[in-house]
């Protein structure tokens, strides 16, 4: 029933994030609107290289155009919540349209260097002009939840709704376009591009359109995480955050949506868990400071070695392989 | 007048570290065609070791060959150990693109960690063996020190003996197949996997000079996190694709052009525009002429 | 087939995350506030311990661990012992907030302590909602004068002058002292050096060269260069340093390999010379000559009673690190928390501890040469420097031989000549 009605599925899991963002302490729910923003990140990730083939190490900076015309709408026009991060996704769209644009002759390196120019290249932009704020950031306050919800119904609660909600509504709207002849047709570039050509499709339009789709997607991914922190600046969207998501979706499987949740959880929940066997083994300073650092890389470099697409798709290639051998 | 001379023997200094980068990067993507973080990682290592053998020996002349023969095997060993592996595990299609590229981001990040167990986050020193006072012509003290003359050096003599065994011995050839096209190379008789060790070592003994070099030209203070380096990478990138990402003579011209543009905006426009400037550079010769300036107008599918 | 297994999947995960959040228990709420016992106290610091902005910052904890150490060795405050739990933010202000939010809500601290960084402290103050809360934020690490504001930081205390009363104090200083010269600025292009131009514009000095730079662009090659380059087109006599410590080894550096010659004004942060020697030792007699502002005691100042007694712990609890401007500030600021947490006496609450801050933080003892400006209604720390002159071996000695310190604020206040007189340091350095 669940694969005819995928939406059934999309309500359900909505739901259990519900009785969870009660049953939880405000840590975990903090943590929680931050997995929510990294699914979407990691989601335009997946669509943008497992799904359209191009590589962008740099999408931190797409990131920080959602969020500094999220926070500048509402600093200059004081544009209710909801408009802001509409403004954030057409704002940062209209940015992977341009890049996009460029890029769409790019290939390989080329393009991971490229985008890895522009996410050390734009942040310092924001020095530039005054009225992006500078160094210090500028604030973004998306105000208190709304009364109705009750004197107990804390800030960061209200963060995880908006989260959860905007990636159910994203991840649930990716994959119909993905299901869509969109989807189809930038699998059938993925898998062979000259055939793909040759059937009609207009593969420059085709990497345009995803870069398009991932940014505005990633717009949103960055106008929430400055909700969550409550202020930009360019040091909110550093190099390490552009990795940080590349890495989550190779963690995920980067040639499919269904493993985004694990990409995400994994690279909140091992920040925490290190933390807490750091402090735990009371180390010297010098082994608590790399410790984290290096625990990460080798996770990284052990599931990349044993797991290269990912969980679920190793999953699948066992299923179909068992079910092969019946 | 002088002012002008000043700034482009300050291009030209500029140029030759941007060079040693640009050199690195095109070498590691000519034989291996990945682009690898690792390698920054390794080149890093390499400089630590060299720091501590000029400790040892107190002589850097001694120690930067030595460096560079560690740093070789070091890569190799790395390469044998971790890619080898890496390649077998990982299909074709898109995730070939971006996966060796996120393992050699979690090899860097190691590498880094290790780094800081060892020898501390705090800064090391390495001392220049050369002066960096500037020549003096009268009474006027020219933007050219023997430190200069060393880097400048060491990118025009890596140039000539890298591009002679690229492009004049069987090595070379053999290095340049088993990069583009590992299944043909291999039907050719070519030992590919071996070749490919042998090109992550060359690349690593490159790395290692470049990293102690650029050290020794620069504050010669050297942390796990040192700045100058992922910041001096994607500068080289840019130059490196200035010149044509396929020619180690076009990184060196590219390295040379955006030292130059660079110098002109800090001393006669303003120095709060380097950033987008070189943004803006790369931007357009990806646009205008994506091959590079050597480069020849090929299809690139690879 | 496969989109089953998805689903399965994703509810799998979904049943796992609600097993492992229901098994971690929440503690019993205590009657007190959190961070307390009977006999400790937690207070917690984000701090960049890695990455490109750590390297001298990331001796702070452990310099302020060192002085609590050595204050719950002789009895702690009140009888409580001061436990300091440190996080790793990485300079990266979303890392910050989840560090605070660890801080927080995990370890329940009583109170924040040395958080570092502008943009940083905003998000934090922002998104932990410090204010509503009622967490006090102690003695932050930045300049910006913003935090010195109560309404707009009602728990949040400064402690470092502004970067704006510096420009104010140097800018007197050179009106006074280098008039009819050609003068020159080297500064950052962003707040922190904008800050600096108001404070030159406040004090009416116009220089003949400005050369911002890009954050971040001063380590590359042709940077430093440049800049003596068109400092000797300039022909600039008096050369103005206000950017960090990477900028000003880069302007010492070059100008040593072109043979420049200029009377270097060093700002504070880029100017500490401990922090330069920790990049490349032969760049500290470059020094030599420059002038240099502080408010602190110089770390190289023995006949200092605060810096005999930090001099002392330190090398006992970190053997095998320097001593330096960076170990001054963290113990000074571990000193002003003691004070504080001491001050409020045995009813210690957090808003107990905003209060007396307010009230008494003025006549704290600190190490600190000039007055504090805690008040009920500014929250600012210090309020001025003094200035002196760099000797080859990098010690910063007092122009005519005593700290002639120099107060102002971060509006249009004047510059006046402090009488302020540091009173005497506590027995033994603890609190009383």
């Amino acid at each position: 029933m669940l694969k005819k009605h995928p939406l059934l599925g999309f309500i359900i899991f909505g739901f259990i994030l519900y009785l969870l963002g009660n049953r939880v302490d405000e840590l975990r729910v903090f943590q929680g609107a931050t997995v929510g923003i990294y699914v979407i990140a990691i989601a335009s990730i997946i669509l943008l290289t497992g799904y359209s083939g191009q590589v962008s190490l740099g999408h931190g900076a797409l990131l920080a155009i959602g969020g500094y015309a999220a926070t500048l709408s509402r600093i200059h026009w004081g544009l209710p919540v909801p408009l802001t991060f509409v403004v954030a996704v057409l704002a940062a769209a209209l940015g992977g349209y341009l890049l996009g644009r460029a890029a769409a002759r790019l290939s390989g390196p080329y393009l991971a260097g490229t985008t890895l120019a522009l996410a050390i290249g734009l942040p310092s932009i924001a020095n530039q002009f005054t009225q992006l704020g500078g160094e210090q950031g500028l604030p973004f306050d998306i105000g208190l939840p709304p009364s109705s919800l009750g004197a107990d119904f804390t800030q960061y609660k209200w963060f995880f709704w908006i989260t959860s909600i905007a990636a159910l509504v994203s991840i649930y709207w990716l994959r119909n376009v993905m299901h869509s002849r969109f989807g189809r047709s930038w699998k059938a570039v993925r898998s062979n591009d000259v055939a793909a050509e040759l059937a009609g499709i207009n593969i420059g339009h085709n990497k345009v359109l995803a870069f398009t789709i991932s940014a505005g997607l990633a717009g949103l991914a960055g106008a929430l995480l400055a909700m969550t922190i409550s202020t930009v600046s360019p040091g909110a969207f550093p190099l390490s955050l552009s990795f940080a998501l590349a890495t989550g979706a190779v963690l995920s499987g980067v040639t499919t949506l269904g493993g985004v949740m694990i990409g995400a959880v994994t690279l909140v929940a091992i920040p925490d868990i290190v933390d807490t066997v750091v402090h735990r083994l009371e180390s010297s300073e010098v082994v608590a400071n790399n410790l984290p650092g290096f625990l990460v890389s080798a996770l990284l470099i052990l599931t990349v070695l044993f797991v290269p697409n990912g969980p679920v798709e190793q999953m699948r290639a066992q299923h179909e392989k068992h079910a092969k051998k019946k | 007048m002088i002012q002008f001379i000043n700034a482009l023997l300050i291009s030209i200094g500029a140029g030759s570290i941007y060079a040693l980068m640009a050199i690195a990067m095109v070498l590691v993507w000519r034989s291996t065609r990945v682009v690898n973080f690792a390698q920054a990682g390794m080149a890093l290592l390499s400089t630590y070791i060299g720091y501590e053998l000029i400790q040892v020996t107190g002589n850097f002349w001694i120690s930067l060959p030595m460096a560079m023969v560690l740093g070789a095997g070091i890569s190799a060993l790395v390469e044998i150990l971790l890619i080898r592996a890496l390649i077998k595990h990982s299909t074709s299609g898109p995730v070939a693109g971006i996966v060796p590229i996120i393992a050699t981001l979690g090899l860097l990040g190691l590498i880094r960690a290790t780094i800081g167990f060892i020898w501390g986050n705090q800064d090391v020193q390495i001392q220049p063996p050369l002066s960096k006072v500037g020549f003096s012509v009268g009474s006027e003290t020219l933007a050219l020190s023997p430190m200069n003359l060393l880097v400048l050096g060491t990118v025009l003599a890596m140039m000539l003996v890298l591009g002679f065994i690229f492009q004049k011995t069987h090595l070379g050839l053999s290095l340049r197949a088993s990069a583009y096209s590992p299944e043909i190379a291999q039907l050719a008789g070519i030992r590919v996997a071996a070749i490919r060790t042998i090109g992550w070592a060359i690349a690593g003994a490159a790395g290692a000079a470049a990293g102690l070099l650029q050290t020794v030209n620069g504050t010669g203070a050297l942390s796990p996190d040192s700045l100058e380096f992922s910041l001096l990478l994607t500068f080289g990138f840019i130059a490196a694709v200035i010149g044509g990402l396929e020619s180690l003579p076009g990184a060196v011209l590219g390295a040379f052009i955006l030292g130059l543009v660079l110098a002109i905006t800090q001393i006669y426009i303003s120095g709060t525009l380097v950033f987008i400037v070189a943004f803006v550079l790369l931007l357009l010769v990806l646009l205008i002429r994506p091959q590079g300036v050597i480069g020849a107008k090929v299809g690139r599918r690879a | 087939m496969a989109r089953s297994t998805r689903r399965k999947l994703t509810l799998t995960s979904a049943v796992l995350a609600v097993a492992a959040i229901t098994a971690s228990t929440l503690p019993a709420q205590a009657a007190s506030d959190p961070g307390l016992t009977a006999t400790t106290i937690k207070l917690g610091i984000t701090v960049p311990m890695t990455g490109i902005a750590s390297p001298g910052y990331n001796k702070i904890p452990g310099a302020m661990k060192a002085y609590f150490d050595y204050v719950n060795a002789n009895g702690g405050v009140n009888g409580r012992k001061i436990t300091l739990v440190i996080k790793d933010d990485q300079y990266i202000p979303t890392t910050a907030v989840a560090k605070a939010n660890e801080l927080i809500l995990k370890d329940k601290v009583f109170a924040l302590v040395g958080t570092l960084g502008t943009a940083s402290t905003k998000a934090i103050s922002a998104s932990t909602q410090l204010a509503r809360r009622g967490i006090p934020s102690l003695f932050v690490n930045t300049g910006f004068s913003g935090f010195a504001d109560k309404k707009a930081y009602p728990t949040t205390f400064s402690i470092l002058p502004s970067y704006q009363m510096e420009a104010k104090i140097m800018g007197k200083y050179i009106k006074e002292n280098y008039a009819g010269k050609k003068l020159a600025l080297i500064y950052q292009d962003d707040d922190f050096g904008r800050d600096a131009l108001a404070g030159f514009k406040q004090a009416g000095v116009t220089f003949g060269t400005y050369i911002p730079y890009a954050s971040g662009s001063q380590s590359l090659p042709a940077t430093g260069a440049g800049w003596i380059s068109k400092l000797k087109a300039a022909e600039a006599e008096v050369t103005v340093l206000f950017g960090v410590s990477s900028a000003s080894t880069a302007a010492l550096a070059n100008a040593y390999a072109a043979q420049f010659k200029t009377q270097w004004v060093l700002g504070s942060v880029g100017g500490d010379a401990t922090t330069i020697a920790a990049t490349n030792k032969a760049y500290v007699p470059l020094l030599t000559g420059a002038k240099g502002f502080s408010f602190a005691p110089a770390p190289t100042d023995s006949s200092d009673e605060y810096i005999k007694l930090f001099q002392s712990i330190y090398s006992a609890a970190q053997p095998n690190q320097t001593f330096d401007n960076n170990v001054v500030a963290g113990m000074s600021n571990a000193f002003l928390a003691v004070q504080a947490l001491n001050a409020a006496g045995s009813n210690l609450t957090r808003a107990n501890l905003i209060k007396v801050i307010e009230e008494k933080g003025a006549t704290f003892a600190s190490p600190f040469l000039t007055p504090l400006g805690y008040s009920t209604t500014s929250h600012v720390g210090a309020t001025g420097y003094w200035i002196g002159t760099y000797e080859p071996t990098g010690a910063l000695k007092p122009d005519g031989g005593k700290y002639t310190v120099f107060t102002t604020d971060s509006g249009n206040g004047d510059v006046v000549l402090s009488t302020y007189k540091r009173p005497a340091m506590p027995a033994k350095g603890l609190p009383n």
